[in-house]
């Protein structure tokens, strides 16, 4: 049996003897995973933005102007004590139109003129984090009463188009990932074989002194795990960098307040990029020494 | 040791060997030979695994080499040496890890692979020459080199393709004389050549072939 210290000093050794190729093979990795890398922050930051809009899940249930307030406030608290709900707030009229004439300027004139039920009185229901999916808010929606609530708002459209965004968003990524991976795969893997075939008459000496296919293909796996791994670091360097110069000047410009700052790529998002980049060191060393392997005597 | 069955070896329309049935016992020394073109050649690298015949069977130590997988291939090469004209050495190792890699390849210590490669070094008569790059030796030295990494697994078997086709007379004769030596120590040789000089010196059984057909056995 080989040790694995006689296996990795090959491997360092041919990492050393072909130090540009290997350079080049990272660099292509570092390309296909800062693509890949950008993607998953625009989406992690995306999820963290509905996250947070889902876990702030508000209803805003507006009276008929009919309901007395008598029965307006038994409903309040015959909401608040149901188990979905975190909080309820009861907005009357006059709190309702303090509250719009306070943000908008010169709006007193014209509400005035409305009259004093121009803005309707609401319950302002804050539920818990657990009914933040979609089909439990909009089941609490359905269970108020339409004779007491005049209209339901809880932003549920918005939310649901958001959504589908998202899904939209991933399977682009998806399909868009699995091009720049086969890619990154196909350049990598020629990338490799231009070592391989550098080292073509070493290897057939090896073959024909009966060197196994695993003596000849393990110093290459690790070659590629190496490769992958530095092209992993070289891609998460760029992708801070893009993160620090690009995404943060950005969300100044554009005041971004929306969902806080714009995260970089969580510690697991990056492991996930490394275990990418060396699964694609490995896959291409092997198909290169593979179809060498097969064409050699 | 050796056996062959009604072989033949195709290459689309070309006929490289027709019908060659031989028998080579263990422990003798032949030549293979023939004008270029023959199948001297094509017969070695049946015996060495690199090619499949076409039709028959091809029996090395028993061993139906004609139906061994890739897999299998590495533990028969490990019991045959191989030399060629072109001596393939790795340039850029020295002697000693040329001569090495035999070894090495089954994992064996690098201590004993150091001592058994100063033996073989000996007998080919490079002794204290170990840490020389193959690039700065003769052609003759060379050769020497490859057929030290060809005997330090104590083969069975040596198959030697024109082994002195790129060397002068007296490097030629060198070369024959160690392989002599090797076949006095029980190894089965066999050595594809064209040289009828080298064959009248050294006179064993020749195996003659022409236009890929055994003529003469």
């Amino acid at each position: 049996m080989h040790s694995l210290k006689h296996i990795l000093r090959r491997a360092f050794r041919s990492l050393w003897e072909h130090v540009y190729l290997n350079a080049m093979a990272a660099m292509v990795i570092a390309a296909a995973l800062l693509l890949i890398g950008v993607y998953l922050t625009v989406q992690f930051n995306l999820n963290a933005i509905v996250d947070t809009w889902e876990r702030d899940v508000h209803v805003s249930a507006y009276f008929h102007s009919d309901v007395p307030e008598a029965r307006r406030f038994s409903l309040r608290d015959e909401i608040a004590n149901r188990p979905e709900v975190a909080s309820v707030h009861y907005v009357s009229e006059s709190d309702a139109r303090a509250w719009l004439v306070q943000r908008v300027n010169d709006l007193d004139p014209v509400l005035t003129e409305l009259g004093d039920d121009a803005l309707p009185a609401s319950l302002e229901i804050s539920l818990t984090s657990a009914q933040a999916r979609p089909d439990a808010i909009a089941a609490f929606a359905a269970s108020l009463d339409p004779s007491d609530f005049e209209d339901i708002d809880y932003g549920q459209e918005w939310i649901e188009r958001f959504n589908a965004f998202l899904s939209l968003l991933q399977l682009l990524g998806a399909v868009l990932g699995s091009l720049v991976g086969l890619a990154a795969l196909f350049l990598v893997a020629n990338t490799i074989y231009l070592i391989v075939y550098s080292r073509k008459d070493e290897l057939e000496v090896q073959k024909l002194v009966g060197a196994t296919g695993t003596y000849i293909v393990a110093p290459f796996l690790i070659e590629g795990a190496a490769q992958g791994l530095l092209g992993a670091v070289l891609a998460l360097v760029g992708l801070w960098g893009v993160h620090r110069v690009l995404v943060l000047r950005l969300q100044d410009a554009l005041q971004l307040g929306v969902a806080g700052k714009l995260a970089f790529l969580p510690p697991p998002y990056q492991l996930l990029l490394a275990g990418l980049g060396i699964l694609l060191g490995i896959t291409a060393a092997f198909l290169s020494v593979r179809r060498f392997l097969m064409t050699a005597p | 040791m050796i056996r062959l069955y009604h072989v033949h070896k195709r290459y689309g329309d070309i006929s490289a060997l027709r019908d060659v049935n031989l028998r080579v016992a263990k422990g003798d020394f032949a030549y293979v030979t023939g004008p270029s073109g023959a199948g001297k050649s094509t017969m070695l690298k049946l015996l060495y695994g690199a090619e499949k015949p076409t039709e028959g069977k091809l029996l090395l130590g028993g061993v139906d080499v004609s139906k061994l997988s890739r897999r299998r291939l590495p533990a028969l090469r490990r019991n045959m040496g191989i030399v060629f004209q072109d001596f393939k050495l790795i340039n850029s190792r020295t002697v000693t890890d040329n001569i090495g890699l035999a070894l090495e390849v089954i994992g064996t210590p690098r201590a004993l692979i150091d001592r058994r490669v100063s033996a073989v070094l000996g007998i080919v008569g490079l002794r204290g020459r170990g840490q020389e790059y193959p690039a700065t030796m003769s052609g003759g030295e060379q050769q020497r080199v490859a057929v030290a990494r060809a005997i330090i697994n104590d083969p069975s078997i040596l198959l030697a393709d024109e082994p002195t086709g790129n060397l002068d007379g007296g490097m030629a004769i060198e070369v024959m004389e160690i392989l002599q030596s090797i076949n006095l120590r029980g190894t089965t040789v066999l050595v594809a050549t064209h040289d009828a000089g080298l064959m009248d010196r050294f006179p064993f059984r020749r195996l003659r072939f022409e236009c890929g057909k055994l003529v003469k056995s």
